[in-house]
């Protein structure tokens, strides 16, 4: 089964699938059981993955190729080969997708129409992000990267709040020249190196005796060409990420979209952005990282200041947490740009660290908006008082947020600064100022919610309900379990990152 | 036994009793106290043998590093915990002030519907304060450091209902955070120029000479203004006296006798790196002798007997920062021992104002008086808490004062020397003027006060013993803590060396204060106060810092988040509109000229030949030029 292990992983969503289309959707307890059920399937194999991950191999481990399609040019048939492989730097990310999945699931069963469509697509998405975590090809990243974004443009558009419509074409639109920008990149990729290998496509563009790297020879790639090519991908995902200014598409999203979209868009699919920087920027073009990383400090220190700052005086609690976001993953491009190894292992951290705090605090808020109708502050308070336990837990996620030691927010920041340090001191320290802006956000809008008089209308709200405690109990043990023993994501990631960073000799 | 190797057990047991409250906590209602008050117990003997050990049987520092925690890029960072001379002191202060407190809640919190929840909280910060004392290196110090912030935040906002109550929990947090991120950047620096977090090797590097003075003073310099944010140092006090929001059981333990200290605490564990930095062991002394004298100005003239008590505990512990300034065994010795005897009697004072609080239902030392007669135990200690904290020999705030002001005078800082006096007779006088107010004359309050119970009064009586007898562990002449204290340090000179002159003059100011206080306020007597002019109005409204602050960082900030807001709605997103509607329309256009005629056809292609070379020749068909524009 090793061989086909990671196939099965990718396209293991599919089952539910497949078993919903026999259930009739007058019975919606059944589907969403087993909309739930399914995602358990990915969620059980992705730990058999962790516990069997071998912690110094280096390169893929269960990598597997088969030749898939042949593309004519001139005489030639160019094979494209489907291929998998999983490593220190997708492995987490494969697991962080499973669970978040199954939490987003569970939250997603407050939805009360087209039930078993949302579930259908749910599934579809799973797969798509599975795809691009175990993918070590561009064509099938690419493929299934647009799995992720189309039916989710569908879960937008169709369940959700009132302006929801407008919120999907936007994040359509976005995502769309996102892609294309990529589609470009790929293909002038494949028509410079003839290969869509991500291995293949690296040792070719950094190994100093590839002929792609010896100037008059034919085939050479000029440097002006590889920084373009580095730009166009930096701007690509960029948009995913999402980097100031290319933020605005989430800011409707979170506003529009049922929870349990964001809960994935903000746990896992925007994480693809920094990924993929790792994955194909860092790794292709090791040289133009490396002359880059003050702009991409810059551009870190831009996400943590103006997304902080914007946070600081929304009212709206959806649109603080959009804002937070993008705060955060400025602190992940800080570590990117350290270029170091403690960069780059505070970026992963971030990466993960971020993906279950924004799924729990998202997830928070909509509990709280569920039973208040509303998630504006000015019509919050004291909640404490009718909700201990969700309060609670508010509070808590919160604090991870913040950056808490103790919670896996603090190891991402604490690495991703530490890493900046040792090379732009003067940057980091800029960006460091974020934190107090964190603090400051985030308290006024949560203690605004949790904290002060209760209007006397929400006094007799309920709290928490059984099936509601599983996510809170499941994002909040793991986020404490990083945050305690940290070694439990870094001894994986070890021999990946020691591998990737020398090549970026920054 | 080895108590010693033992010593990670002493914060294991609140650690065990808040994941039982928490479990439990609802079920067991007001009998979750014993929980509390046995763990905490429990700790306070452990902490005793251990100190015991160390002090008695003289053992050795002892270092468990063995918990791998995180590799760090290739760097293994580890976990565990010592046991030196000052963090087992520290572990007897923490561990029994933290039992008193938990036992005095029991009869100060009944009643109170989240009682389990407040001894959760007190559980946890137990834990984290002992996790502070115990780390063998400044990372895990900071994870603990933050853990008691986030208690302290969550003990100031206990009743969260109140918005007075929120706000104070919302500024602690975020102006501790201020000096949080300079002891964050502090241990980012410390990476890179020591290597590793733990003490031991960073005080080698120094030793070595292995560090440039500059690193060196940057890094006292972060590292103080991490301490500055916890023990209320002057900018960033203006927290601390917002926080006796608190429950006031709270204000004793964290906001007085230990956590605040934890800033006194680190600076004392990185002396090494202080005594190597001259300027930043300056910045400290300027620091905490301003400190001292500043908030001592502002207490006064306040109303709240809180309030007043917490500028006095911003101003103990400038005092101590000041005697660690002095750069000298003398100063360590002087800075620690002081820690200690304030965590006595600012215990007392404040389990006693809580006791005061309790029977009179009012903070407002105004509406109270003639309690004396009428709080026949609160009474008493509280006078011993009053002349402990003046300075009156033989009380415990005499001795270390006293050592305090010598350390001071050695350093060659006349004039820090002069602040520090001036300081101590203002701490007589509001100190006084708060116990007159408050026991002296008849009740202007009206209400029926009666002393609290045994389960209350009994905590306050033992800090009242210790705040009579702790200063004779260190007196002049026979130095006990502080020859012990610095056995491994070679430049102590043992007891003081100061001129008797000091401790006369010491004591005449700090009666002047008193006497003064006496001619204002004794026998009942009650100035018209509020028309005191200008000074007074200052120091009523605590020189205007919080407007000040609000006006130059809050409302400017909030103000630069208004106008990026309307940026970002408008110019970002309605860039994103604008291309959005302008392809729209392109895609109009487009449509009306797929008209099927060729010459439009052929002209759009002609237009577009010249757009494209009239573009690349301005471009110069190269990308390479891109390149200018980033690097």
């Amino acid at each position: 089964m090793a061989n086909y292990f990671l196939i099965i992983l990718t396209f293991s969503p599919l089952l539910g699938v497949l078993l919903l289309a026999f259930i009739p959707k007058s019975l919606p307890g059944t589907v969403k059981a087993i909309g739930i059920l399914a995602t358990l399937v990915p969620l059980v194999l992705t730990f058999m993955l962790y516990a069997n991950f071998n912690l110094v191999a280096e390169g893929m481990q269960l990598s597997q190729q088969w030749n898939w399609i042949r593309i004519p040019i001139g005489e030639q048939a160019i094979p494209i080969t489907f291929e998998v492989g999983v490593d220190g730097l997708s492995m987490p990310l494969l697991v962080l997708t499973t669970v978040i999945s199954t939490m987003a699931a569970v939250a997603a069963l407050s939805i009360n129409k087209r039930w078993k469509e949302f579930y259908i697509l749910f599934l579809i998405v799973e797969m798509g992000m599975l795809g691009v975590f175990s993918s070590t090809n561009l064509f099938q990243f690419f493929i299934f990267f647009e799995f992720t974004i189309i039916p989710l443009f569908f879960m937008m558009g169709i369940w959700g709040y009132m302006d929801r419509e407008r919120a999907a074409m936007k994040f359509l639109l976005y995502n769309g020249v996102g892609s294309a920008i990529m589609l470009i990149v790929f293909v002038t990729l494949f028509i410079l190196v003839g290969t869509l290998s991500m291995e293949e496509i690296r040792q070719l563009l950094t190994d100093p005796m590839s002929p792609r790297n010896v100037p008059n020879l034919p085939g050479y790639i000029p440097d002006s060409i590889r920084f373009g090519l580095f730009l166009a991908l930096l701007i690509a995902f960029a948009i995913k990420i999402p980097v100031v200014p290319f933020h605005t598409w989430m800011l409707k999203a979170y506003q529009e979209a049922h929870p349990a979209v964001i809960m994935i868009s903000s746990g896992v699919l925007i994480k693809i952005g920094g990924y993929a920087l790792i994955r194909m920027n860092a790794a292709f073009f090791p040289e133009w990282m490396n002359q880059l990383s003050t702009l991409i400090a810059v551009l870190g220190v831009i996400n943590i200041l103006y997304g902080a700052v914007l946070a600081l005086v929304q009212d709206e609690l959806k649109q603080m947490l959009a804002y937070s976001s993008v705060s955060h993953m400025g602190i992940m491009l800080l570590g990117l740009a350290a270029t170091n190894l403690q960069g780059f292992q505070g970026a992963v951290f971030q990466m993960v660290s971020h993906g279950l705090i924004a799924a729990l605090m998202f997830y928070m808020v909509s509990l709280v908006h569920e039973r208040t109708g509303t998630s504006n502050i000015r019509e919050l308070g004291g909640l404490a008082k009718s909700m201990p336990m969700i309060s609670g837990v508010l509070l808590t996620a919160m604090m991870a947020s913040a950056g808490l030691p103790g919670m896996s927010g603090f190891i991402s920041e604490f690495l991703s600064f530490v890493g900046l340090f040792g090379v732009k001191p003067v940057i980091a320290a800029v960006g460091a100022l974020g934190l107090i802006l964190t603090a400051a956000y985030l308290l006024r809008a949560i203690l605004g919610t949790t904290f002060g008089p209760i209007q006397q209308k929400h006094e007799s709200l309920s709290d928490a309900q059984a099936i509601e405690v599983v996510p809170m109990v499941v994002l909040l043990s793991l986020v404490i379990l990083i945050g305690v023993y940290p070694a439990v994501l870094s001894e994986p990631l070890q021999t990946t990152l020691q591998n990737i960073v020398p090549r970026i000799g920054g | 036994m080895d108590m010693i190797a033992n010593a990670w057990l002493i914060p294991l047991f609140p650690l065990i009793a808040f994941v039982l409250l928490v479990a439990f906590g609802r079920q067991w209602k007001e009998r979750a106290a014993y929980v509390g008050i046995l763990a905490t117990a429990a700790s306070f003997v452990f902490a005793l043998l251990v100190f015991f050990e160390r002090f008695v049987e003289g053992a050795t520092d002892y270092i468990n590093t063995d918990f791998h925690w995180l590799t760090f890029a290739g760097e293994k960072i580890t976990m565990g915990f010592e046991v030196n001379q000052l963090n087992a002191m520290m572990l007897v202060v923490v561990t029994l002030v933290s039992m008193l407190v938990h036992i005095y809640s029991r009869g100060y919190m009944r009643g109170d519907e989240r009682f389990p929840v407040f001894y959760q909280y007190l559980a946890l910060f137990t834990f984290s304060m002992l996790g502070v004392v115990l780390s063998p290196n400044i990372l895990q110090l900071y994870i603990f450091w933050e853990l008691v912030g986030v208690c302290s935040f969550l003990l100031v906002g206990f009743y969260f209902y109140k918005p007075e109550a929120r706000a104070a929990a919302k500024k602690a947090f975020i102006v501790t955070r201020i000096g949080d991120v300079g002891l964050f950047i502090a241990l980012a620096l410390i990476f890179w120029w020591v290597g590793s977090f733990d003490y031991s090797e960073i005080f080698n590097k120094i030793a070595a000479g292995a560090i440039e003075e500059w690193k060196l003073t940057l890094l006292g310099i972060l590292i103080f203004v991490g301490a500055v944010g916890k023990s209320g140092q002057f900018p960033l006090h203006t927290w601390l006296p917002d926080a006796m929001e608190g429950p006031t059981p709270v204000s004793a333990l964290i906001h007085a006798a230990t956590m605040v200290a934890a800033g006194v605490y680190l600076v004392a564990r990185m002396y090494d790196l202080y005594l190597a930095s001259p300027v930043a062991t300056e910045v400290v002394a300027y620091i905490g002798g301003f400190t001292a004298i500043f908030a001592a100005s502002i207490g006064l003239t306040q109303r709240d007997i809180k309030r007043v008590l917490a500028y006095s505990t911003v101003s103990q512990l400038g005092y101590m920062m000041l005697a660690l300034g002095a750069a000298s065994a003398a100063g360590y010795v002087a800075g620690t021992f002081h820690l200690m005897t304030h965590a006595f009697f600012k215990a007392l004072l404040f389990l006693a104002a809580g006791s005061v609080i309790h029977a009179v239902h009012t903070q407002d030392i105004f509406e109270m008086g003639g309690l004396w007669k009428k709080m026949r135990i609160t009474g008493p200690v509280f006078l011993v808490g009053c002349l402990a904290i003046a300075g009156i020999p033989p009380f415990a705030g005499f001795w270390s004062k006293e050592e305090i002001l010598v350390a001071t005078l050695d350093s060659g800082h006349i004039d820090l020397f002069v602040v520090a006096l001036i300081a101590a007779s203002f701490t007589a006088f509001y100190m006084f003027r708060l116990f007159f107010l408050t026991f002296g004359g008849q009740s202007r309050g009206g209400s029926q006060a009666h002393e609290s119970p045994g389960v209350m009064t009994l905590p306050m009586i033992v800090l009242a013993v210790l705040a009579v007898i702790a200063g004779f562990i260190n007196t002049p002449w026979k130095p006990v803590l502080g020859e012990w204290l610095t056995e491994d340090m070679t430049a102590f000179h043992g007891g003081t060396h100061g001129a008797g002159w000091v401790t006369i003059v010491a004591i005449a100011v700090s009666v002047a204060g008193i006497a003064l206080a006496w001619m204002m306020y004794g026998r009942g007597k009650m100035p018209a106060e509020g028309t005191g002019g200008v000074l007074y109005r200052v120091s009523f409204r605590k020189y205007y810092m919080d407007e000040i602050y609000d006006t130059v960082f809050v409302k400017p900030l909030r103000a630069i988040g208004k106008g990026l807001h309307i940026f970002d709605v408008w110019v970002i997103d309605g860039l994103v509109r604008l291309i959005a509607a302008f392809t729209r329309g392109i895609g109009g256009v487009g449509a009306r000229m797929q008209n099927g005629q060729i010459q439009t056809y052929g002209a759009i292609a002609f237009i577009g030949l010249v757009l494209l070379i009239v573009g690349l020749t301005i471009a110069g068909g190269y990308v390479g030029q891109w390149r200018t524009i980033f690097l």
